[in-house]
């Protein structure tokens, strides 16, 4: 979309932290988009200037390899130094508060904080309590506003609109951070979305903010042109939700003659880390005709370049 | 007045009491510690009194009592020690309180009671009864002691934040009680259906991505507990009652005859689950705050006296558990300062009458208790407070007695002021520059 007219310029958000979707007006998740755009089509250009001399601190509470590195990544293109903490319970462990380890890192004045956290709301309790710009890269089943940008992103590039499209958003709903801010995030582009979900994994209330929930797959996705498959989030279950991850498999797995039911077009998402041959089958996941989940990822790093440089323009 | 010689004598207030349906300028006479004499207008001239109060046409109620009350000594003293809890319930209006079992160690037996009772004597100020607990430990395993308890004091027996889930269990300890004649206190919230609860289920919770409690945890373990009332034929009482359900429920119960009561908090009558987009763990309680549905049921409740009591559901928590994302916070709040102002937004709003509030807060949690205070009557335990209902003030927790800060209250405009406390006729508390 940008490989024609003039270069978009850093977007610029009205909140100097990024916590959410929700929270974002519609014309600063375009420019976001229109910037990171550019960043993807523009993969060896140096952007190093951007950042220089500004300090990024990635803090994960949970385990995560592709988007800590998408982070980092990103930031070193922009000429940030980086630098990880993962607090995989140690500090946690010992009984210190979040808190706590704010003011701690805050002395060390980091200019953006990207953090990762268990418990719904933490990025916004950080952001209370530290100097530096704080993004979320994923609070609990709350917010991850970064994937649905990137989502938002390669479909857009890809289809080339996202408003009217119809996205079946399928799987583990009640437990997904992705699926919120993708509700929010591609509902507010004008897309045409519904869950597929079994019912014990449909949050309550969800049937109540108007988008359409199925339970049965095939229904589901129906005519669709993006089918976004969910991770099934063992981790945060409590063991209840489904019989077996056997019977999970065949009833809401997508497989090919499940996908059969999309559109003869239709285009597979899914946020990573997959559960080959829980929630999608091996086959559809390998299709580099049908699949953009590397194209996904790749799009990771260009929209967290664009966040990354939005919130660096509100520093001091 | 037989003895023409008062300890105390208070004209000029407006003696207002629901359970003596008084309501009217007048005097108060106090002598050894009860009340011995009040009538309207002015007292006989031949009336002699050690301490003489002009009431300034204030209201002169009986005081507070509050029956739903965690204090946070012993065990966790650093957080609020019995003297805060005691000054700052004076403070409130508070002139008797019922403590929850919930210590270190528990009061789950006749020597904690003791123990607690003795130190709230000899700090003087409201008087402190004790609510022992269910089970030993408050584990839900095996009864507590509560006979050795009972006769120690215990005017109840409680839970802590947990229902008892056995309910052969239940039955038994509602069985036993009844014969000890002492109501059940319980927490009604299926365990299983709460236990990682964060908030109110709904679309507010599903938004913010925290964990749902459904209302149906609170009304299957009452449903449940009622069943068990009939059969035994125990007295129960339903703890800060929540939800719309519950309240339906109690309503059937008291129809049909069974002995139950119940009581609610300024939470749960002021506030509902929208106050808790934006984190803000102030806003973190147990049972959580529900839907507006249920927070005008429980209203109704108030109203039409299926809920008989208003209790603060005083809770002292360390705040270092609530600089936590918020479902990872302690749940729970100060709230025995701000009872009674909290509790006249129903009256001012003109949702429930002065009366009934009143009640709430008087005789209704006395006679739960099985106690002789709550009325302004002649013979009665003179526990009075003396309150300027007229005057706004804004909440704020730095103000607070209690070291205890954390409110879903905070700047919260309110009206209604204790100019002073006295229990037996003894002055409690009076406001900074009150006469």
């Amino acid at each position: 979309m940008t490989k024609t007219g003039s270069t978009p310029t850093a977007a610029t958000l009205s909140d100097r932290h990024l916590l959410g979707i929700q929270g974002l007006a519609v014309a600063e998740i375009t420019a976001l988009l229109e910037r990171a755009s550019y960043f993807a089509d523009h993969p060896r250009q140096s952007f190093a200037d951007i950042l220089s001399g500004r300090t990024i601190v990635n803090l994960f509470f949970e385990n995560s390899t592709r988007t800590r590195v998408s982070f980092e990544i990103a930031a070193k293109r922009l000429g940030a130094a980086t630098l990880n903490i993962a607090v995989s319970g140690s500090s946690v462990k010992k009984g210190e508060t979040l808190i706590d380890t704010a003011t701690t890192l805050n002395a060390m004045h980091p200019d953006i904080l990207v953090i990762r956290h268990f418990a719904s709301g933490a990025p916004l309790l950080l952001s209370q309590h530290i100097q530096a710009a704080v993004i979320n890269a994923g609070d609990g089943r709350h917010e991850h506003p970064t994937q649905a940008l990137l989502d938002a992103l390669t479909i857009q590039r890809e289809l080339g609109r996202i408003a009217g499209l119809k996205v079946a958003i399928c799987g583990d709903v009640a437990n997904s951070r992705v699926a919120r801010s993708n509700l929010w995030l591609l509902g507010a582009l004008g897309a045409d979305l519904r869950f597929v979900s079994p019912a014990t994994l449909t949050p309550p209330g969800l049937a109540d903010m108007g988008v359409p929930v199925y339970h049965n797959l095939e229904d589901g996705i129906s005519g669709c042109d993006i089918v976004m498959m969910l991770r099934l989030q063992t981790e945060r279950m409590e063991g209840q939700e489904t019989p077996s991850q056997h019977e999970y498999h065949k009833l809401f797995g997508l497989n090919q003659q499940s996908l059969n039911r999309a559109a003869p077009h239709a285009l597979i998402m899914h946020p990573g880390p997959m559960n080959r041959g829980v929630e999608i089958d091996s086959a559809i996941a390998d299709d580099h005709e049908k699949s953009l989940i590397q194209r996904q990822v790749e799009m990771g790093v260009a929209v967290r370049m664009a966040c990354l440089e939005a919130l660096a323009e509100g520093l001091a | 007045m037989a003895s023409k010689q008062a300890d105390l004598l208070i004209t000029n207030a407006r003696l207002f009491c629901p359970a003596s349906q008084l309501d009217g300028l007048g005097w108060l006479a106090v002598a050894e510690g009860r009340i011995a004499g009040l009538g309207s207008g002015q007292p006989d001239k031949g009336l002699k009194a050690g301490r003489l109060v002009d009431g300034g046409g204030k209201l002169l109620l009986p005081g507070l009592v509050d029956m739903r009350v965690q204090a946070s000594d012993p065990g966790a003293e650093h957080l609020e020690s019995l003297e805060a809890l005691l000054r700052a319930a004076a403070a409130g209006g508070v002139t008797s309180l019922a403590t929850l079992p919930a210590t270190l160690p528990v009061i789950d037996n006749s020597a904690m009671i003791d123990s607690i009772s003795l130190r709230a004597s000899r700090l003087g100020g409201p008087r402190l009864f004790c609510l022992g607990a269910l089970t030993q430990g408050l584990e839900g395993q095996r009864m507590a002691e509560l006979g050795m308890m009972a006769k120690a004091g215990a005017r109840g027996f409680a839970s802590h934040l947990t229902s008892v889930a056995d309910s052969q269990l239940m039955r038994r300890i509602l069985t036993y009680a009844a014969m000890l004649e002492r109501p059940v206190i319980h927490h009604c919230a299926d365990p299983a259906l709460s236990a990682e609860g964060e908030m109110h289920e709904g679309e507010t919770a599903t938004r913010l991505g925290l964990i749902g409690i459904p209302a149906a945890a609170e009304t299957i373990i009452l449903e449940r507990d009622l069943a068990l009332v009939r059969l035994t034929g125990a007295t129960y009482h339903a703890g800060h009652v929540s939800t719309a359900g519950s309240v339906a429920a109690l309503r059937r119960a008291k129809q049909e005859g069974l002995k139950v009561t119940a009581d609610t908090a300024p939470p749960w009558f002021l506030l509902n689950e929208m106050a808790v987009p934006g984190f803000d763990t102030a806003f973190r309680l147990d049972p959580p705050l529900r839907s507006e549905a249920d927070r005008l049921a429980v209203i109704d409740g108030l109203a039409d006296g299926t809920i008989d009591a208003i209790a603060s559901d005083h809770r002292a928590i360390n705040p270092d558990h609530k600089k936590q994302p918020f479902g990872m916070a302690s749940p729970g709040a100060a709230g025995i300062e701000t009872l009674l102002p909290l509790s006249l937004a129903l009256v001012s709003g003109g949702a429930v009458s002065l009366e009934r509030v009143v009640q709430c807060l008087t005789a209704g949690p006395a006679a739960i208790l099985g106690l002789e205070i709550g009325q302004l009557a002649l013979g009665k335990p003179a526990d009075m407070i003396l309150l300027d209902s007229e005057t706004g003030w804004v909440i704020r927790s730095a103000d607070f007695i209690t070291p205890s800060l954390s409110t879903p209250f905070e700047g919260q405009p309110v009206q209604g002021r204790v100019l002073a406390s006295w229990v037996g006729g003894a002055q409690i508390f009076a406001m900074e520059n009150w006469q």
